[in-house]
């Protein structure tokens, strides 16, 4: 039987991602979390938890991109639930997924994928997909003021067949002495988040994206509509470091961190002494309303009109 | 008895607004529409205080312009496109194509008269009052309200938190400008971005085109079109809200508009109830026809819409928006009630979960206890029946407001398969946590009783007034002309042996009741003293009509309004004549009024008995439900009705439908079917073969799929069964042998354990669930929407015309 080659390419880059990955969970942050039971309804509704348990500048400090690794998904429903949009980032970031925790990490996309029915042949079609993402994607590049969004893709190899020919016409950056082709563009906006509808986070959306300087039909139509309808939103933990949930067709897939080392040293002082951001979304009712008896000093910005 | 109780309804139903109305002083002034305009509201000399709730039931958004605009397309993912909807060009079509009401006071832009030229200067829209100054602040910050300009009234002297007044401001109301269309408002967008917008609108103003435009999927030609609806980076000029009015406002009977385009104040009421609204199509406008949400929910008849379609409750049933009429004499019924109640203080370190004062306004508390109380039975099955002013409050959150910080966290999300997961399923809404985050809550909570003073004062509608009578007896003359000599009385006879026990809501014995007579109520006006409907619950099973409305579950523990639901309701036991599960409060109809009954043809809770009714050649949602006896599409259907308010009009719709309720076995069946294929790709075609192959799988619901087959099919939970038919097929059987027994139980259990050994070959057979899958996991299995309520079909066809010219009287 003969295989096409970028059956084999996949199949070579989800031994490396195997071996590569699975890294030990380390300890989730130590925050306050609400108690819950196992079932969506044991759950502590979501303004509820903030209203009884807000997230301290000090909380905020304890989070990092890799001990959010070992939180369970409810953990981290309930910090991102906690968090506000911050302003849209500009600027490179690198970036880590990770998938809920308290499942099988592979089973679980394919699920999703493949309706939740356990036993689809997707299950396996699915989990390759996961590990080709988790392999090759190394983060976002923003361009705030543009309002566009490129992903960064450090290994081609995977892509290469859907890609096609003239891969020297894809746009890339180096960072840190590797090339990083940025592919899969999208819109970036503020608006509604798919867990927590109490304030806006910000939008990355890969629907309407062939409008976009430089879209590639191949890949980037793997994001768009007519392909997965890949729909990310991220909230800001703190200045350069962002937490955001990944959605394919509506469904929630896999959780990831963004992070700027540069940004996070520049701006976490200020963030620290005034406990403020600037928030370019709308950060809703709820801490409009926990807001009003604060004294100026503590005001967020609000920047853009609501 | 019956009498003490009637009493006691209005002492205590209407003494939180009663008093208000008759204590209060002050003038009201409407900042916007023309409510005060003559005429107004059936001719009716409206008190400050009705006429304060007038206002804010025509005008109030309460913040759902939000909802409108991102909630429901980002969050949801159903699209609204509100240009082919209120596009001003089609102003005078708007009536028969959406059912929509034209709002007297807007024009044209280019009309003469119209003070605006061209429909450059209002992005396509109508212009209309209070445009001059909001246009200004489209893509701007800065808009002031008009809501802001309300006059209260005084706070009532006997509100628990005066005398101060403490209420929320009124600006929170969010009235924005008209539409063009009563009940839908406008807002600037702040956002807008007019550069973008001349981009996607090929540098057009005057239209949404561009941004509305659908466009074809490049690779799938099964999928369905998509447009830039679906791009939240877009901004529109407007972000468009809804009043209470959108769906209650609609033509007086008595006094209809000669041309249904263009009404005047004079033919439209408030409380009337839009017979012709088209609120399930205007909220898909923006879907393809070839989606599942569209062939879901998109196919509801004029008139009626699934209020629990956003918080699925995955039961298909849309029912009809109430004519609110002759309120001060509804029933009302004991119930045991854990609701918030105002109070003025709450004691020192105590639980704010059950007593909360506002911060910042001393003495505006509210406290949460259970209690006796008599309220009404509101929607169809009687749910929101904790009390009138909070079942008011209510309707505000079944028009999106509040529903970033109150509601749409609690809602199911239909794609969420986890358990664990939250979304998975609806939650409890939480009044005291709305309260305190929404300041819209608050504004609206602090005028209730206004508003109820408005709905209070809507009067039946006489067909002897509507003909130009003096009075019944001459009605009578002319029915008796009609009939045969006699007939009215005859069918009153009929009527008090027959019908009464139901349809009044003065006890028995009914023989010699006069249905008809008139006093004053507490409000000071004169109404009936019957409300021609008792309002008792029964079981659905007594009755026959289609079930799915009755098995509507918001309201039962851990749902989204079990905080609207008295206890006493949810105590009541299943009807044990039904298959589905019927707990909790479900399984069950009032029994309904039948006042003004000539006036509100087609019949029944989804307006299925009697001719088809649509907006004739305009109309471009109509398509015929009847069904020959396999289920198949009756060929050579009858036609629908062209809407036609005129008192001639609904009279002839009267007698049809008449016809068809007092006999059922000449009704053709109607079954509301899928009218385009619908494919859903669990992964996407990209065009690639050797990819497809690798990944194809799609489901597809073919033409004639019975809507209320899908809509009522709890999805998760065979998922649900699907992994524990793998995982753990013992705890699966015995699942089902509790609820069928050891034989039925185990079968139905293979079943599920074969179905998935099946799914993993062909994903597709899910839709090939047997009676025994649709038995298991359906909400409801009823199809059929004119069955059931056959009372009345063994009277001799004389008899039938007596009672459909007694009933024409009421």
């Amino acid at each position: 039987m003969r295989y096409p080659r970028w059956l084999l390419s996949i199949a070579l880059a989800m031994s490396q991602a195997v071996l590569l990955g699975c890294p030990s969970n380390p300890d989730p942050p130590q925050i306050p979390y609400a108690q819950s039971g196992e079932q969506y309804s044991d759950k502590m509704d979501l303004a509820r938890l903030e209203h009884e348990l807000p997230l301290k500048q000090a909380d905020l400090m304890k989070i990092t991109p890799d001990n959010l690794k070992g939180a369970t998904q409810e953990q981290v429903d309930q910090i991102y639930a906690r968090l506000t949009a911050g302003p849209i980032p500009d600027g490179v970031y690198d970036g880590q997924m990770f998938f809920p925790k308290g499942s099988s990490e592979r089973a679980r996309l394919a699920e999703i994928v493949g309706g939740g029915i356990k036993g689809f042949v997707v299950d396996v079609k699915a989990a390759t997909l996961e590990h080709i993402g988790e392999f090759i994607w190394k983060g976002k590049v923003f361009y705030r003021n543009e309002g566009v969004l490129r992903n960064r893709i450090e290994d081609l190899l995977l892509l290469k067949p859907i890609v096609g020919p003239n891969i020297e016409s894809i746009p890339k950056l180096d960072i840190d002495d590797k090339d990083s082709w940025l592919l899969f563009p999208a819109k970036l906006y503020c608006g509604q988040s798919l867990m927590d509808g109490r304030r806006e986070s910000i939008i990355i959306d890969y629907a309407f994206t062939d409008d976009l300087p430089g879209y590639r039909e191949m890949p980037d139509v793997l994001a768009g509509r007519e392909g997965l309808e890949i729909r990310d939103e991220i909230r800001m933990v703190r200045p350069g470091f962002y937490l955001g949930r990944a959605y394919i067709k509506k469904v929630f897939a896999l959780n990831f961190t963004l992070y700027n080392k540069a940004v996070a040293e520049k701006d976490t002082p200020a963030f620290v002494d005034s406990g403020t951001t600037t928030e370019d979304c709308w950060i809703g009712n709820q801490r409009l309303t926990a807001m009003a008896n604060k004294p100026d000093h503590q005001q967020a910005r609000l920047i853009e009109p609501q | 008895m019956q009498r003490i109780r009637t009493i006691l309804t209005f002492t205590i139903g209407l003494a939180l607004f009663a008093g208000h109305v008759l204590l209060t002083e002050g003038s009201a002034v409407a900042a916007n529409g023309s409510q005060t305009s003559s005429g107004f509201h059936y001719g009716t000399t409206l008190s400050d205080t009705e006429r304060v709730g007038a206002e804010i039931w025509f005008n109030a958004t309460a913040g759902n312009s939000r909802f409108f605009t991102y909630v429901y397309q980002q969050r949801l993912g159903v699209m609204i496109d509100w240009y082919r909807v209120l596009r001003g060009d089609a102003r005078d079509e708007r009536f028969y194509r959406w059912g929509l009401i034209n709002d007297p006071d807007c024009c044209k832009p280019g009309d003469p008269n119209c003070p605006a030229t061209s429909y450059d200067e209002t992005y396509g829209f109508d212009y209309c009052p209070g445009d001059d100054e909001l246009l200004k602040h489209v893509g701007k910050t800065g808009y002031r309200d008009p809501a802001c300009d309300l006059k209260d009234v005084p706070i009532a002297k006997d509100d628990p938190h005066g005398p101060r007044d403490l209420r929320q401001s009124a600006c929170d109301l969010e009235f924005g400008t008209s539409t063009g269309a009563l009940g839908l408002r406008k807002f600037p967008n702040p956002k807008f971005d007019k550069v973008k917008w001349l981009q996607i609108n090929g540098g057009h103003l005057d239209t949404w085109d561009g941004y509305t435009a659908k466009v074809m999927p490049r690779k799938d030609r099964e999928a369905p079109a998509k447009s830039h609806l679906i791009d939240g980076s877009i901004e529109p000029p407007y972000r468009i809200g809804m009043s209470c009015g959108a769906c209650h406002i609609a033509f007086d009977p008595v006094n209809p508009p000669k041309d249904p385009a263009h009404p005047k104040w004079e033919n439209l009421s408030g409380t009337v109830g839009n017979q012709y609204g088209r609120f399930a199509q205007i909220l898909g406008s923006g879907m393809s026809p070839n989606t599942i949400e569209y062939q879901i929910y998109g196919h509801s008849r004029p008139g009626a819409v699934d209020t629990s379609a956003i918080p699925n409750d995955q039961v298909n049933n849309a029912g009809t928006m109430n004519a609110i009429i002759n309120l001060a004499r509804r029933p009302v019924f004991e119930e045991d009630i854990i609701k918030w109640r105002k109070t003025n203080q709450c004691p020192a370190g105590g639980n704010e979960r059950t007593c909360w004062c506002e911060p910042g306004k001393d003495g505006k508390c509210w406290e949460r206890s259970r209690k006796k109380e008599f309220v009404h039975h509101i929607l169809k099955g009687g749910e929101d029946s904790i009390g009138a002013l909070e079942a008011i409050q209510r309707v505000y959150f079944n028009i999106g407001s509040c529903s970033e910080e109150g509601w749409v966290n609690h809602l199911t999300d239909l794609r969420q398969l986890d358990p664990t997961m939250r979304g998975f399923g609806q939650t409890p809404f939480d009044i005291g946590q709305v309260r305190r985050d929404c300041p819209q809550f608050r504004a609206i909570e602090d005028r209730l009783p206004e508003i109820a003073a408005f709905l209070f004062s809507g009067p039946p509608a006489d067909l002897y007034k509507a003909r130009g009578l003096k009075n019944n007896t001459a009605l009578i003359q002319q029915l008796d002309k009609e009939y045969g000599k006699g007939a009215v009385e005859q069918g009153r006879a009929i009527f008090a042996s027959k019908c009464a026990s139901c349809h009044s809501s003065q006890g028995a014995p009914f023989e010699n009741r006069d249905f008809l007579a008139v006093s004053k109520d507490m409000t000071g006006r004169n109404s009936r003293v019957d409300w021609l409907g008792n309002d008792k619950l029964i079981p659905v099973s007594e009755v026959s009509t289609n079930r799915s409305r009755s098995l509507h579950s918001n309201h039962m523990k851990g749902h989204v309004w079990e905080e609207y639901g008295s206890e006493t309701l949810r105590a009541k036991p299943g009807d044990p004549q039904l298959k589905e599960p019927s707990d909790g409060g479900r399984g069950y109809y009032r029994n309904i009024s039948l006042l003004s009954l000539w006036a509100y043809a087609p019949f029944m809770h989804n307006n299925a008995v009697g001719p088809e009714v649509c907006g004739g050649p305009l109309d471009e949602h109509y398509y015929s439900p009847y069904v020959d006896k396999d289920g198949e599409p009756l060929a050579n259907a009858p036609a629908c009705w062209v809407f036609d308010p005129s008192v001639e009009g609904r009279f002839k719709l009267y007698k049809a439908s008449m016809g068809q309720l007092l006999n059922p076995s000449q009704r053709i069946p109607k079954v509301t079917r899928f009218n385009n294929d619908v494919t859903i790709r669990l992964l996407p075609k990209l065009g690639d073969e050797k990819l497809e192959r690798f990944i194809d799988t799609a489901i597809r619901f073919p033409v004639g799929t019975p809507a209320a087959r899908i809509g009522n099919f709890r999805h998760k939970e065979l998922a649900e069964d699907l992994v524990m038919a793998r995982t753990n097929f013992d705890k699966l059987k015995a699942k089902y042998v509790g609820r069928y027994g050891p034989e039925k139980g185990e079968q139905i259990a293979r079943t599920i354990q074969d179905k998935g050994k099946e799914l993993v070959a062909k994903p597709g057979s899910i839709l090939e669930a047997g009676a025994e899958l649709r038995e298991a996991y359906s909400n409801s299995l009823a199809v059929i929407e004119n069955d059931g309520h056959r009372f009345g079909e063994d009277l001799s066809d004389k008899e039938k015309d007596a009672l459909t010219a007694f009933l024409a009287t009421l």
